[in-house]
Formats: C-alpha cells, sequence, structure tokens
C-alpha cells in the first residue's frame, strides 16, 4: 500500500497553493514596492513544497504500517490527557494535575494501577519541590493554595 | 600564539566552581539521557533548553551546560549498544557489533570501560581540532556577503539528509515547512503580518523551543505507547572489571584513526556522527582484522566507532559555531540554544562573544575528562538507572519536559502548541518526514531570509547576484550535489551498512 504519502502529498500539496495565495495578498509594505517584498521568499517556499508534494504524490514510499484503530483512539486519548493537564496546571494546581496525568501516561505504558499511582504522585511531588525551593521557579499551587 | 592566549582565558572561564559544576551536572544528564533508549541526544537537550532559560542561567553556563550534556549523550550511548544490543542513540549503532558480543563473553565491563576511554580519546582529538579548525574557518567565513550566506543556508539543508539520505525531496518538504511555520508573524523588515490571522499569540512568531519539545520529546512518547515498548529489555549482567595497561594500549591505534576520520566526518557537511562511526569502524576492520574476530567481541572494534562517533560529536560543533550552519539534529539543537541566548552564531561569534566560545571549548576539555572520571567508576550506577522500565521513566521525563515549557511563559497556551506538535510530530514520523530538516527550518528561515534580502537588495533585484561570486558558486554546486548524490550513492552505502550489521548478527 502506498496511501499515506499519496494523502499526506495532497495535504501538503493544498497547503502550498494555500501558502502561496496567502502571500500574494499581502498588504503592500509602507514605503512601496522593493525589489524583495516579505512576499518573496513565502513564494519561493511554496514552490519548493509544491514540487516536493507533487512528487511524493507521484512516487510514495511504501506505508508504515498505522496503528491499528484501538490503538489510534488510545493516542488520543493520551493526547487529550496532556491538554488536560495542560489546562489544570493553573486552576487545579500543579501536584494534583501532574501526579493525575503521570499515572495515567505509565498506567497506559502497562504499569500496575497501584504502580503508577506510586509514580505519579512521588514525580508530581519530588519535581515541585525541586523546581519551587531548589531551583526557584514557581509552579502554581491551585487548589492546595490556603 | 593567539588561540594558545584565548583557550588560556578560555580555561580561565571553564575552571571557575560555577563553571564545573554545570559541567559535572550536564556531563551526568547527558549519560543518562545518552544510555536510555529512545531518548536520543537531540531529545535530551531539547527538553533542558527551556529548563537553563527559565532558570536564567547565563549565556556561558548554559552553554557549558548543554554542551556537556551533548557530549554525555555520546558516552551514554554505548551502554545500552554494549548491554542490550540497543543502541541509545543512531551514531553508536555500529558499537553494538562488537561490544554486544564482548558483553556475551562475560567481559560487559571490559567493553564498557575501552569504550569509556576510545569515547575520551575521540572527543579529546576532535576537540583539538575544533580549536586549531575553527578559528579559520571563522576568519575564512568573514568574506562571505549575503549571496554566499544564502548559498550556505542552502547548502545546509541539501546536505542535511546525509549520504544515507532516503527520500530527498522528503528532506527538502521538511525544510520547507519548517521555514514556512519561521515565516509566520510580523515581517521583520517591513512590519507586514504574515500569515497571523490576526491572532496577538502569532504576532511573534511560533517559539521554536516549544516545536522542538513537541516535535521530539511527545512524539516519542506516542511511539512508545504505540510499540507496547513500556516494559523495557533485558540487558546482559555486567561483571567485575579486568583491565590491564596493555588491553588500553592495544586499542590506541585503533582509537586514534577512529578519532580523526570522525572529526572529519564531523565537520563535512551531510556526514555526521552516524556516517563518523560507520566509516571508523569498516576502515579499522579492513587495517586491523587479520584473524577475524571483529564482531565477535573484538576491543579494537569498539573502540573505533566509539572514538568516531564521539570525534564526529565534537567535529560537528565546528560549522555550528563558526557559520551558525549546523549539521546535525544535536547540533541544530544546541544552535536554538543560542539564538534563544540572543547570540547570533556565526564569524562574528568569535569576535564578539570570544569570552564564551572559548569557555565553551575549554569546557569540552573539561567535561570530557569529567567523563570518562565519571564512566569508568561510576557506571555501574548508571546501569542501574537503565534498567528502569521506560513504563515509568517515559512519563516522567514528559512532565519534566512540560514543566520546562510551562515555565519560560507561564502559560497553558504554550502547552497546547507543545501537545499540538506532538501530534504533528508523530504523523510527520509516519510518513517518512524527517524532523530535523524542520527544525533547522524553524531556526534559519528569519536568517535566510534575511541574506537574501540584503543580496537582492545590493543588486537592485538581480537574481543572478546570487550565484556572482566563486565562493557562491562552489556552495552551490556542493549543495546540489548533496541534493544529487545520495540518490544515487544512498543506496549502495545503506546496503553496505545493514550488510555489516547482518553479518555480525549471523555469527
Amino acid at each position: 500500500m502506498r496511501i499515506n504519502d499519496r494523502v499526506f502529498g495532497m495535504l501538503m500539496l493544498i497547503l502550498a497553493v494555500a501558502y502561496g495565495w496567502e502571500a500574494t495578498q499581502f498588504p503592500i509594505p509602507f514605503g512601496g514596492h522593493e525589489s524583495v517584498g516579505p512576499e518573496t521568499f513565502p513564494i519561493m517556499l511554496s514552490i519548493i513544497l509544491g514540487i516536493s508534494s507533487i512528487y511524493m504524490i507521484v512516487r510514495p514510499d511504501p506505508d508504515e504500517k498505522w496503528a491499528p484503530v484501538a490503538m489510534l483512539i488510545e493516542l488520543s486519548v493520551v493526547v487529550l490527557a496532556m491538554l488536560a493537564f495542560a489546562w489544570a496546571i493553573e486552576p487545579i494546581g500543579f501536584m494534583p494535575a501532574a501526579a493525575l496525568v503521570v499515572s495515567f501516561l505509565s498506567w497506559r505504558m502497562g504499569a500496575s494501577i497501584a504502580k503508577s499511582f506510586i509514580t505519579g504522585v512521588t514525580s508530581s511531588i519530588i519535581i515541585f519541590f525541586l523546581f519551587n525551593n531548589v531551583l526557584e521557579l514557581a509552579l502554581p499551587l491551585g487548589l492546595l493554595e490556603f | 600564539m593567539d588561540t594558545m592566549s584565548l583557550l588560556m582565558n578560555g580555561f580561565a572561564v571553564a575552571l571557575t566552581p560555577e563553571s564545573i559544576m554545570f559541567a559535572v551536572i550536564g556531563a551526568i544528564l547527558g549519560t543518562l539521557i545518552g544510555a536510555l533508549p529512545g531518548l536520543g541526544p537531540a531529545n535530551g537537550v531539547a527538553i533542558l533548553i527551556p529548563l537553563a532559560f527559565s532558570l536564567g542561567l547565563s549565556p556561558t553556563s548554559s552553554l557549558i551546560l548543554l554542551t556537556s550534556v551533548y557530549a554525555g549523550a555520546m558516552y551514554g550511548g554505548r551502554i545500552s549498544s554494549i548491554l542490550l544490543n540497543i543502541p541509545g542513540d543512531e551514531p553508536a549503532m555500529m558499537t553494538c557489533l562488537d561490544g554486544y558480543p564482548m558483553a556475551l563473553k562475560g567481559k560487559a565491563a571490559e567493553a564498557l570501560a575501552i569504550s569509556a576511554i576510545a569515547s575520551f580519546i575521540g572527543s579529546f582529538i576532535a576537540t583539538i581540532g575544533l580549536v586549531i579548525l575553527a578559528p579559520i574557518l571563522a576568519k575564512f567565513a568573514l568574506k562571505f556577503g549575503p549571496a554566499e550566506y544564502f548559498a550556505l543556508f542552502a547548502l545546509a539543508f541539501a546536505t542535511l539528509g546525509g549520504i544515507t539520505g532516503k527520500n530527498q525531496f522528503k528532506t527538502l518538504m521538511a525544510a520547507a515547512i519548517g521555514l514556512m511555520i519561521a515565516s509566520v508573524g510580523i515581517d521583520i523588515s517591513t512590519g507586514v503580518q504574515r500569515f497571523t490571522f490576526n491572532t496577538l499569540e502569532l504576532f511573534e512568531g511560533v517559539d521554536f523551543i516549544i516545536a522542538i519539545v513537541g516535535l521530539f520529546a511527545i512524539s516519542e512518547l506516542l511511539f512508545f505507547l504505540e510499540r507496547h515498548a513500556g516494559d523495557g529489555l533485558k540487558q546482559v549482567a555486567i561483571n567485575k572489571l579486568k583491565l590491564s595497561p596493555k588491553d588500553i594500549i592495544k586499542v590506541l591505534p585503533a582509537s586514534f584513526r577512529g578519532a580523526v576520520l570522525g572529526f572529519v566526518a564531523g565537520v563535512l557537511p551531510g556526514a555526521g556522527a552516524s556516517l563518523g562511526s560507520f566509516i571508523s569502524y569498516t576502515l579499522e576492520k579492513r587495517v586491523s582484522d587479520k584473524d577475524g574476530t571483529f564482531g565477535k567481541g573484538d576491543a579494537r572494534g569498539v573502540a573505533a566507532p566509539e572514538a568516531g562517533n564521539n570525534g564526529a560529536a565534537s567535529g560537528a560543533l565546528v560549522p555550528m559555531l563558526t557559520l551558525g550552519v549546523p549539521g546535525s539534529g544535536t547540533t541544530a539543537v544546541l544552535l536554538a540554544m543560542l539564538i534563544s541566548l540572543n547570540i547570533s552564531p556565526g564569524p562574528m561569534l568569535f569576535q564578539q562573544n570570544a569570552d564564551l566560545v572559548w569557555g565553551v571549548i575549554a569546557a569540552m576539555f573539561v567535561g570530557n575528562l569529567v567523563l570518562l572520571l565519571l564512566n569508568i567508576p561510576m557506571v555501574g550506577i548508571f546501569v542501574r538507572l537503565l534498567s528502569i522500565p521506560p513504563k515509568y521513566l517515559m512519563p516522567v521525563v514528559t512532565l519534566i519536559a512540560s514543566v520546562g515549557i510551562y515555565s519560560v511563559s507561564h502559560s497553558a497556551l504554550d502547552l497546547y502548541f507543545m501537545v499540538g506538535f506532538g501530534v504533528l510530530g508523530y504523523i510527520f514520523r509516519k510518513v517518512d518526514i524527517p524532523l530535523v530538516p524542520i527544525i533547522l527550518g524553524m531556526l534559519l528561515g528569519p536568517e535566510m531570509e534575511k541574506s537574501l534580502r540584503h543580496a537582492l537588495v545590493l543588486s537592485d533585484g538581480d537574481w543572478t547576484a546570487l550565484f556572482n561570486s566563486g565562493l557562491s558558486m562552489g556552495l552551490w554546486t556542493v549543495a546540489i550535489l548533496g541534493l544529487v548524490l545520495p540518490i544515487i550513492v544512498g543506496p549502495i552505502v545503506r546496503a553496505k551498512m545493514s550488510k555489516s550489521k547482518a553479518a555480525t548478527k549471523e555469527d
């Protein structure tokens, strides 16, 4: 199967065209035209990207296997967990958020629930104190702030 | 001699207690990073940049820290090659060939010690090479005008895939993507907004440190999950060290040859540490394999590639420091560090920031010695850490990476971007788009565009000015060769590399 490269090449071709078109729409800079404007370099780039994506569509490499759907769903859940961590770090606080995300990740990587929980809690506490007290980089306390 | 006195000043910087402390910390961290399979040197340095940045370290201290990490990673890569038969990073691949058989014969400790000595020789000789060559190259590079710089940047991208590069169009595509990301934001020379879609957060462009950590570290985590590689691998037990001076003397010639070859491979564009260790190994095999012991645990087969890859690692710093054009992934990440510290690398670096450059070079000597001392008696500790399964380690590493990114500007938005780049990196790797040219594009984009503009403004819009001087023609020729040669030579070299690997496996 050589679908991956074809699809990706197609996407990149669209990007190249969109990027190049957008570059031609730049407003004329203050002081009028020069031989090289803000659009010159981007247009060159869109040509290079266009050529290489056409090559990719015409002569694709063999596919690297995608993970089965179940794994892709799992990876998406992991990505969501990291985004949730990013969101939670301020309102909830670094320590609980980090403990949760690290436990979750190491559980998903195959550690037992108890061990991953221990990893999460100890690592988040150690890193919190390392950063806050030794390296003096303030991390948000969140809910633990009294 | 001028260089000598500058180097002495450098040692004055490098031997302050603070610098020594950072060199030691960097050496330890680097060895760890190199030893853990999957956490390559580029990855490790990338995670540490935001930390060094938000700790507010001085440029000299951060660079000493990170170059020691870089050097340490090259030392560390050999540990997993020898004990697990899995290279901790790509250049350490050739060390597997004789290192693992030695370990199987119950000589793991000797293999580790010999490779540490060879690594030391490799780095030491290459650092001397750096001291001699860098100022010469920097002086020469002062002749470069904007047109030459533009050609030089093109050369850097063209040769980045290396002789062994598989698909040159994918390298080109990756470079274009990186340069495109770099073009987002307010154009420096005209003030025109480009691709910002009127979003305030995009006015300053995309922060490449966030992109680097996302592309390398987060995508690595996703790959680990996918491969169910959480449990780690079985390693060979380590024995008590019995090393006589005779054993060391026996590997010295191999180490010296490896070091010199590695250095040359490191300096040349497009070669890099992997090729350095490959050439050193094959040459050593040709020179000294008279009884057919190579591949079955010959100590010289451990020493040559180790000296080679450490030599290449220091050699790769020559183009990075003098021209501002890195030749490998890790040096690209080190360049990111320099740029984020507001130091522009290139020939002027040696004049404007002489203290810093020579301090760092001297620190490389110091760090190298520290690494040798660390690696012989303390190798057991590193081995024990290596046996922590990735399922505990990777989540914690990811956490440290996120904390680093978060503490740069205390914004959750940066973390969203980091995760986004992680997903992108995962997709890129699935379709075999190399990540290093993307990073390099993001780093060099602004400079490359600036030199194009200067060249064309000077020539009043005449595009032939880009090819006007002999120097720029030469650079363009090398660039085109770098792009075209791998298509012809690449398959042959790759076949040879896998053949020599397969041949040793059969034995």
